[in-house]
C-alpha cells in the first residue's frame, strides 16, 4: 500500500531538488549602485518614528535608525546594535553589550549613553507604546560606554520583541541632548546610525535617502540612492510599477484587484512574506452598553452568521485566512496560538445564529427582522465599505437590519474611541511582535480609556481575562506562557466581545530586478541594506 | 491716475472680506468633529491618554475655543499664518513649496483652454450649422462629459505603458539631478499629460460661451454696416466681432480663475502632482487646521486678487466701460 505511493512521491521530491537547485543558480552576485524607487502611502506627516508608529512613517525612518536588534524569520532577536545580550534569571537586569565603532550620521560616535538617552529620555515620554512596552523599564545603567544595563520593575519577557529599529529606534544624544524631544529638529530630518542617511523630501513628491559610506557592515549597503514616492492614486501606483518607474510596493499600496494583473506581468513578481510581526486582524467591535450587545448569545449569533471565507474571496481578493480568535495564527511558531477554541465556521452555523438570537428573546418581527444596528464604516479605504456590504446582507439572514455608516477618519474615531456613539464598528488591529503590545490593550479593563483610538472601546470586562493577561505580560517560561495565553483565547472567543474576521494578507509588489529587499519578518519595516538592483 | 485710486479702493475693501473670511473659516473647521490628536493617534494604531494629552497640549487644544480664536486672529494680523504640527513645518512654507506647481498646472491648463476654446468657439460661431460647427460642437460635448480621472488614467496607458513616451507621474524624475534646460524639459514632460486632463475639461466650457457670444455679434448692426463697406469676411471677424466677444469669455474666464490656486485634488491625485489641492486634502482629513486655515486665507487673497485683474482687464478691452 505505501509502496504504491513511493514513487510519484520520489518523483516529487526530484522535482523539487530540481527547483532548488536552478533557484541556486539563478542567484546572482549582489551589484552595487543604483536607485531603488518605493512607494510610500500615503506620505508620512514626520520622520520622527521614535515619537509615530504611523504604518508610512517606518518604511522611510527605519532605513535611517536602527535599533539594539532585528528578527530572524523564527521571530528571534538576532545582533544589530547590540552585539549580544544576556537576561538576568530573574528577569530583571537585561545586559547588553554593544557594537563598537558605530557613528551616527552625525558624525557623533554611538555608545551607551545614546542608548541610555533613546529609552530614558525619548522612547520613554514621547512613544505611543511606551506606557505598556516601557512602563517596567525604570533605569538603564552604563557601565562602560559599550555596555547598557536595563533594570526593570517586573520581568518584561514582552520587550526582546520590541527592539528592532521599529519599535525602539536609537537616536544621537548629541542631537537631541537639551531639547523637547517632542519637538527636535530631527523629527523630519532623522540622524541615525542606518545604511542610508537623510538626504531631501520634498513634500509631496518624495524622499530621498542617500548610502551611508561609513555604515558599520562595510560594503553595505548596496544601492546608492532609495526614493520613497507618494502618488496618490492606486491606478497610477500600478501604472507606475508596469512601466518600471517604481520598483517596490509594500502594504498592499497596490489595490487588490490590480495584484492578478501585475502578476501576470513577467517583470513583477510579488510576495506575502515581510509581515510576520505586523499580523493585521480585521475585526467588529460591539458596544456593550448598547442593548442588545450586552448578551453574549447576540454577539456568538453575529460571529456564527458570518462567512469569513466570502469575505476573504470576494472582498479581499482571496489575501488573507479565516481569524479564528484574538491571536493571529503567525504566533505558532512561539507557541502562543492556539485553534482549540470555539469555532463559528461550522455546516449548521446560521440554525445555530438563530437558535441564539431566538433564546436571547429577540424573536423576529413581522418584517423578518428581530433588531436594528448601525455598522461604523472603517475610513481606511474601499474595501471595508465592500465588506460592510456584505456584513448587511448576511446579518439580514438571520434577522439584522444593518444600517451602515460611513464617515472620513476623524470623524470615525471620534465617533468610535471617544463618544462611545455606535453600535458596531469595523476596526483593524495589528497583533504586533507580542500580545502585550498588540492584543491585550484590546480586551483589559484598564484600556478603556476614553479618548483614546484603538483600546478597548467594547467595555468587555472580565477580571479573569485581566488577571491572565497580567500573569501573561510577566511570565518568563515559555511553556507557562502559552498555556496563559491558550486560556485567554479560549475565554476570550467563547464571550465574543469582538468578532475576528479575517487574517489580512498584505501584498508587496516589486521588479525583479530588485533583490533581497525582503529579508526578514519585520519586511519593510527594517532597513534595505543588502537590497540591490540589477543592472 | 483714476484707474490706480479704484484698484488701491478695491483692495482697502479686500481686508475687512478677508478679516470676515478667516473667522468664519476658522468657525467653520471647529465645527467638524475629530481633532489632529485623535486622528494622529489613530493612524499609529495605538496610542496612550498621556500621549493623546501631550499632542493636545502641544496643538493648543486644550486652549478655550475664543483663545484659539483670538490667537489666531492676532497670528493673522501679523501675517503669521502658524505651524502644521501635523507636518512638523510652518504652515506658509508648506504653502510656498506646492504654489509654484500649482500655478505651473493651472496656469498651463487654463491658457489651453481659454485659447483652445477661444479658436474652437470662434469656428463653430462664425460657421454656424456647418461641419465646423458640429465637430468643435462634438468635441466640447465629449470633453465636458469625460470624467478628468478617466481621461487621466487612460493617458497614463496609453503614453506611459503603452507607448512609453511619458513618465506616469510625479513632477520631476527624481534621482537625475537635472539643471537648467535639461530640468525645464524634464518638468515639462511631467506636465503634459495633468495639464492636458484638466484643459479639455475646461476646454467645453469657454468653447459654448465664445460659440454664443460670436452668434450674437454676427447678427449685430456694426457687422451689417461693416460689411456694407466692402470689408473682407476674414477683416470682420478679427477687427470687430472678436474682440466684442471676447468680454463674455473674460468674465467666465475670470471666475473660473479662482479655481488655479484651489487646484484640482483629481487630477494632482491621479498624476501625483505635488499641488495645493492634495495639500487641502491631506490637511483635512488629518485635522490639521492651521493648515487648512492657511490655504483657505491664501486662496481668498488670490481670488481676491484675480477679480481685481479682471475688472481691469474689461477696461483693456472695452474702453466704453466705465470705473
Amino acid at each position: 500500500m505505501f509502496r504504491r505511493f513511493n514513487a510519484p512521491l520520489r518523483a516529487l521530491f526530484a522535482a523539487a531538488a530540481v527547483a532548488v537547485l536552478a533557484t541556486a543558480a539563478r542567484a546572482q552576485e549582489p551589484q552595487r549602485g543604483g536607485t531603488m524607487v518605493m512607494i510610500v502611502q500615503p506620505e508620512p506627516a514626520t520622520l520622527a518614528s521614535y515619537m509615530s508608529v504611523a504604518g508610512n512613517v517606518c518604511p522611510v525612518a527605519c532605513q535611517v535608525y536602527e535599533g539594539l536588534v532585528s528578527y530572524d524569520w523564527d521571530l528571534k532577536p538576532v545582533p544589530k546594535l547590540a552585539t549580544s545580550w544576556e537576561v538576568s534569571p530573574d528577569g530583571l537586569t537585561v545586559t547588553f553589550h554593544l557594537r563598537d565603532g558605530v557613528t551616527f550620521h552625525n558624525g557623533a560616535k554611538f555608545t551607551s549613553a545614546d542608548v541610555q538617552y533613546s529609552f530614558m529620555e525619548v522612547l520613554k515620554k514621547v512613544h505611543p507604546r511606551a506606557p505598556v512596552v516601557l512602563g517596567d523599564l525604570s533605569a538603564i545603567d552604563t557601565p562602560d560606554p559599550m555596555t547598557a544595563v536595563f533594570h526593570f520593575n517586573h520581568p518584561a519577557p514582552y520587550l526582546m520583541m520590541a527592539l528592532s529599529g521599529y519599535d525602539a529606534p536609537i537616536v544621537s544624544k548629541s542631537a537631541f541632548e537639551n531639547t523637547d524631544p517632542a519637538a527636535n529638529p530631527t523629527a523630519n530630518k532623522p540622524i541615525g546610525t542606518g545604511p542610508f542617511k537623510f538626504g531631501a523630501w520634498e513634500r509631496g513628491q518624495y524622499v530621498r535617502l542617500d548610502r551611508n559610506p561609513n555604515y558599520w557592515q562595510a560594503g553595505l549597503p548596496y544601492l546608492d540612492h532609495i526614493v520613497a514616492r507618494f502618488i496618490p492614486d492606486a491606478s497610477t501606483r500600478s501604472a507606475a510599477l508596469e512601466t518600471g518607474e517604481v520598483q517596490y510596493a509594500a502594504y498592499s499600496s497596490v489595490n487588490y484587484s490590480d495584484v492578478k494583473r501585475l502578476q501576470a506581468n513577467p517583470a513583477l513578481d510579488t510576495t506575502s512574506k515581510g509581515y510576520e510581526m505586523t499580523s493585521g486582524l480585521s475585526e467588529i467591535e460591539m458596544n456593550e452598553h448598547r442593548p442588545p450587545f450586552d448578551k453574549r448569545e447576540v454577539r456568538q449569533a453575529i460571529a456564527y452568521a458570518i462567512d469569513r471565507k466570502f469575505i476573504i474571496d470576494n472582498v479581499q481578493y482571496g489575501f488573507g485566512k479565516p481569524a479564528t480568535g484574538p491571536l493571529s495564527s503567525n504566533f505558532k511558531p512561539s507557541g502562543l496560538y492556539t485553534d482549540e477554541v470555539l469555532r463559528f465556521d461550522v455546516p449548521d452555523r446560521i440554525a445555530i445564529a438563530n437558535k441564539l438570537l431566538d433564546e436571547a428573546g429577540l424573536p423576529r418581527k413581522a418584517d423578518g427582522m428581530r433588531f436594528a444596528a448601525t455598522l461604523e464604516v472603517n475610513s481606511f479605504g474601499q474595501q471595508w465599505m465592500r465588506q460592510a456590504e456584505y456584513l448587511k446582507q448576511a446579518l439580514a439572514a438571520v434577522g439584522i437590519d444593518l444600517t451602515l455608516r460611513s464617515e472620513d477618519t476623524g470623524a470615525w474615531l471620534r465617533r468610535v474611541y471617544t463618544n462611545y456613539d455606535y453600535d458596531m464598528s469595523e476596526p483593524f488591529f495589528n497583533n504586533l511582535a507580542d500580545p502585550v503590545i498588540g492584543v491585550q490593550r484590546q480586551y483589559v479593563t484598564s484600556q478603556i480609556r476614553k479618548g483614546v483610538d484603538f483600546v478597548n472601546n467594547t467595555f468587555y470586562s472580565n477580571k479573569e481575562v485581566d488577571d491572565l493577561f497580567a500573569a501573561g505580560a510577566q511570565e518568563v517560561d515559555p511553556v507557562k506562557r502559552a498555556d496563559i495565553y491558550h486560556r485567554i483565547q479560549k475565554i476570550l472567543v467563547t464571550d465574543s466581545p469582538v468578532i475576528w474576521l479575517s487574517e489580512v494578507q498584505y501584498v508587496t509588489v516589486f521588479n525583479r530586478k530588485l533583490h533581497d529587499a525582503t529579508t526578514g519578518p519585520l519586511g519593510t519595516y527594517s532597513a534595505f541594506e543588502r537590497a540591490w538592483i540589477e543592472h | 491716475m483714476r484707474r490706480w485710486i479704484y484698484a488701491g479702493g478695491r483692495l482697502a475693501l479686500a481686508v475687512p472680506v478677508l478679516f470676515s473670511i478667516a473667522v468664519l473659516n476658522f468657525f467653520l473647521i471647529h465645527l467638524a468633529p475629530g481633532d489632529p490628536a485623535s486622528v494622529m493617534a489613530g493612524e499609529g494604531g495605538s496610542a496612550t491618554p498621556e500621549y493623546m494629552a501631550m499632542l493636545r497640549h502641544k496643538f493648543g487644544l486644550d486652549q478655550s475655543l475664543p483663545l484659539q480664536l483670538w490667537h489666531y486672529v492676532v497670528n493673522v494680523a501679523t501675517l503669521d499664518l502658524g505651524y502644521s504640527f501635523r507636518n512638523d513645518e510652518p504652515v506658509l512654507t508648506l504653502i510656498l513649496d506646492r504654489l509654484g506647481p500649482t500655478l505651473l498646472l493651472m496656469g498651463t491648463a487654463f491658457v489651453i483652454s481659454v485659447g483652445a476654446g477661444i479658436l474652437l468657439g470662434l469656428l463653430a460661431g462664425t460657421g454656424r450649422n456647418s461641419w465646423r460647427d458640429g465637430a468643435s460642437s462634438i468635441l466640447a460635448l465629449l470633453a465636458s462629459a469625460t470624467p478628468s480621472f478617466w481621461l487621466g488614467l487612460m493617458l497614463i496607458v496609453l503614453l506611459s505603458i503603452r507607448l512609453g513616451w511619458l513618465p506616469t507621474s510625479g513632477y520631476e524624475t527624481i534621482g537625475s539631478f537635472y539643471e537648467g534646460r535639461a530640468y525645464a524639459l524634464d518638468v515639462g514632460r511631467h506636465l503634459i499629460m495633468p495639464a492636458l486632463s484638466l484643459a479639455l475639461f475646461y476646454l467645453a466650457l469657454y468653447t459654448r460661451v465664445m460659440r454664443a457670444s460670436v452668434i450674437e455679434q454676427m447678427n449685430m448692426d456694426y457687422v451689417v454696416t461693416a460689411r456694407a463697406k466692402g470689408q473682407t469676411e476674414l477683416g470682420i471677424i478679427f477687427g470687430h466681432i472678436l474682440r466684442n466677444a471676447l468680454l463674455p469669455v473674460v468674465t467666465m474666464a475670470g471666475v473660473q480663475a479662482g479655481n488655479l490656486i484651489g487646484g484640482s485634488v483629481i487630477v494632482e491625485s491621479v498624476f501625483g502632482w505635488p499641488g495645493i489641492g492634495t495639500l487641502a486634502f491631506a490637511a483635512l482629513q488629518g485635522r490639521d487646521l492651521n493648515l487648512l486655515l492657511g490655504i483657505f486665507l491664501v486662496s481668498a487673497c488670490v481670488v481676491v486678487a484675480i477679480n481685481l485683474m479682471v475688472d481691469l482687464a474689461y477696461v483693456a478691452l472695452d474702453p466704453r466701460m466705465d470705473m
